[in-house]
């Protein structure tokens, strides 16, 4: 799953699509650079040979002599000292034609290279007088390129002659061989080069891309409350800009706190007026007055911690120390429930974890479920907090009468209280649960082994220290 | 018992110093935060009542105040702010019990008491010393187990003796607690209730210390 967003993240990413478009370039532009150097160079090669047939094939039709009997000779050694090197890969033939039988004895005269060899040039080239190019396979499969012209001695008892100048085509292939290879290698090189060249530019272009994710993961995760840092100039007005929504997503939630806890002050006092002036009287409508403002007070209870929560799920997520907002709740609980005689005892883990959200919501949850502990137990509240790689559980314990199986299921649900008789609104265990599911945390009850009610919260954990 | 009650809104205050006074209290009112913070600093109080949310100053900052200028009388804070986190703001700036709005007043007076007994020390609602108890919850006395009747001021000078056993009480400290701030003090009129406390009681149960005041046997 992990293996395949990474690899689904890289082929969409900038680095990918900047990698692949530059090499894909660079590979095109070498390959097409290489086939016409090479081509190139194959030409001028084939242009020097033939030079060099040519002159080599004039040398021997100065040399070729005819005697009045229609005798060839070649009187005279050609210049190349190739030619009389036995099987050196450079030769000459003369065939001759006889016109009227419509046949031809090939390797009329032969160079001393080709010793007893004869080259298969048997029907080879027709018009006069005009220089043609071949190539030719002999006997033993070698190819040689050849330059061969027919000529009409002068003498007319002469049958024609056809003159060829062969070389073996490896001494033409071989240096055309080395420059590819070096053209090759070459390339390779200036690929390699620029490949290196491309990534590490993309790799260092794109570095601050990463920087600002870690910033961001940072801020996500409540290290700090900006992208801090020198960015590129053209990432800078991006992070301003960022910086700029995280500061008023902070004053818009700063702002709705306070909202609402005017609104819980002008709405309140009045229905605390009311109720105490109803409860003066024992009428009908006084017990009416009582009731409704009860009603009214849970639903702004109600509403007013889920706008709390609301708003504090949309903040960055902060982190809040475990054990210090539980030293502080359990401070207050032995405050309020000083007639009690309670012994609240806090297990910790030995090292200290952040609680991966808002201190506020943090205190919100645990203290309404501490507070409902404190309310049921005889004497003993045991808060025990255990942590692993990604949560925190925090286990309330209590000493009560517990509550039935089917009630446990039903205290964390909206406005079911377990005992109208204690006092509190009812809303407190409904708002743990609520706050529980916007953390993606949970909240579940269990009989304790004090033999009252236990309660189990799992909260994400941001990180041990 | 003397209480001061800071509220800003003037229908609740009133209720509050009606129920308070009824219980028997004496009650002295503070509408802001300012007034409150003097108050506390220069009057006698025997417990307070704060709002939070308060003109002038707040109810959080009037509570530092107090506690650095060292006043120890217990406070309870009484406000709609209701969530943990403000709780635990109002405990660990000083405040003894935290009460949040709408409230019934038959709480608010349980709370008072409790909070006015631990501060003597008391565990228990009933005020014991030798044959006289005090039912603080309902503002009943007996000797041996006779009711007696006190009329509502010899009840507060007992019930200031009472909280505070053991102690010599001055005539001017038994005034500051028994009288609210703007009242026609007299101290002579002290002594006449503690003759006539006397007659009530059994004999020797207030011992006059002299130069000093007086002192619970």
């Amino acid at each position: 799953m992990n293996a395949r967003k990474t690899a689904h993240s890289f082929w969409s990413s900038l680095r990918f699509r900047l990698l692949a478009g530059t090499l894909a370039w660079v590979l095109l532009t070498i390959v097409v650079a290489g086939w016409g150097l090479n081509g190139l160079f194959q030409q001028h090669i084939m242009q020097q040979v033939r030079a060099e047939l040519t002159l080599h094939l004039n040398q021997l039709l100065s040399f070729v002599a005819v005697d009045a009997n229609g005798n060839v000779s070649v009187p005279h050694e050609l210049s190349d000292a190739r030619f009389s090197q036995p099987l050196s890969g450079l030769y000459w033939q003369i065939d001759q034609q006889d016109s009227q039988e419509q046949t031809e004895k090939t390797g009329l005269l032969r160079s001393r290279s080709l010793w007893d060899n004869v080259l298969p040039t048997k029907g080879i080239g027709s018009a006069r007088a005009a220089l043609q190019d071949f190539t030719i396979t002999d006997t033993e499969g070698s190819v040689l390129n050849a330059v061969g012209r027919i000529i009409q001695p002068e003498e007319e008892s002469s049958s024609p002659l056809r003159l060829v100048v062969a070389i073996n085509h490896d001494i033409v292939a071989l240096p055309a061989e080395r420059f590819r290879n070096m053209l090759m290698l070459a390339l390779s090189v200036l690929a390699a080069g620029l490949m290196v060249a491309v990534t590490t530019q993309v790799i260092l272009g794109l570095r601050p891309f990463g920087k600002l994710r870690k910033s961001l993961t940072d801020v996500h995760e409540g290290k700090t409350l900006h992208i801090k840092g020198d960015f590129p100039a053209e990432l800078e007005p991006l992070v301003s800009d960022f910086n700029k929504v995280l500061d008023v997503n902070a004053k818009v939630i700063e702002r709705a706190r306070t909202q609402a806890g005017n609104l819980a002050h002008a709405v309140k006092t009045p229905l605390a007026i009311l109720s105490n002036a109803a409860a003066k009287e024992q009428t009908s409508f006084s017990t009416l007055v009582q009731e409704q403002v009860a009603l009214a007070q849970r639903q702004v209870n109600y509403h007013l911690a889920r706008a709390r929560a609301a708003a504090a799920m949309q903040a960055s997520s902060s982190r809040t120390p475990v054990k210090k907002s539980l030293e502080a709740l359990i401070r207050v609980m032995q405050r309020l429930h000083a007639e009690r005689d309670l012994d609240i005892k806090l297990h910790l883990p030995e090292e200290a974890c952040l609680f991966r959200g808002e201190e506020q919501d943090f205190q919100e949850m645990l203290g309404n479920v501490l507070d409902n502990a404190c309310k049921w137990a005889r004497h003993e509240i045991i808060v025990a907090v255990v942590a692993d790689q990604n949560e925190v559980i925090i286990t309330i314990d209590d000493d009560g009468k517990g509550l039935p199986e089917i009630q446990k299921d039903q205290i964390f649900q909206r406005g079911i209280r377990a005992d109208e008789k204690i006092p509190g609104t009812g809303l407190g265990l409904d708002i743990v649960r609520d706050l529980t599911d916007l953390y993606h945390g949970t909240v579940m009850t269990a009989t304790s082994p004090l033999g009252g009610l236990r309660v189990i919260l799992r909260l994400p954990l941001l990180a041990w220290g | 018992m003397r209480i001061l009650v800071v509220e800003d809104e003037p229908t609740l205050s009133s209720q509050l110093k009606d129920t308070l006074t009824e219980a028997g209290y004496v009650v002295d009112v503070a509408m802001n935060g300012k007034d409150a913070w003097f108050m506390g600093e220069v009057e006698t109080f025997d417990l307070a009542v704060l709002d939070l949310g308060l003109p002038l100053m707040d109810g959080i900052s009037v509570l530092k105040k107090w506690r650095d200028a060292a006043l120890d009388m217990p406070v309870l804070i009484l406000t709609a702010r209701d969530n943990w986190h403000e709780k635990v703001m109002g405990i660990d700036a000083g405040a003894d019990d935290y009460m949040t709005k709408p409230f019934h007043m038959e709480e608010l007076l349980a709370r008072v008491r409790a909070l006015l007994r631990r501060t003597g020390g008391h565990a228990n609602a009933i005020l014991k010393n030798g044959p006289i108890e005090m039912d603080t919850r309902n503002a009943r006395v007996s000797v041996n187990g006779v009711t007696l009747s006190l009329t509502s001021h010899e009840f507060k000078v007992l019930e200031y003796f009472m909280h505070h056993p053991t102690e010599v009480i001055s005539r001017s400290i038994l005034t500051e607690h028994i009288y609210a701030q703007d009242a026609d003090r007299d101290s002579n009129t002290i002594e006449v209730f503690i003759a006539r406390l006397r007659k009530k009681l059994p004999s020797g149960t207030i011992e006059t210390v002299r130069g000093m005041g007086y002192r619970l046997a």
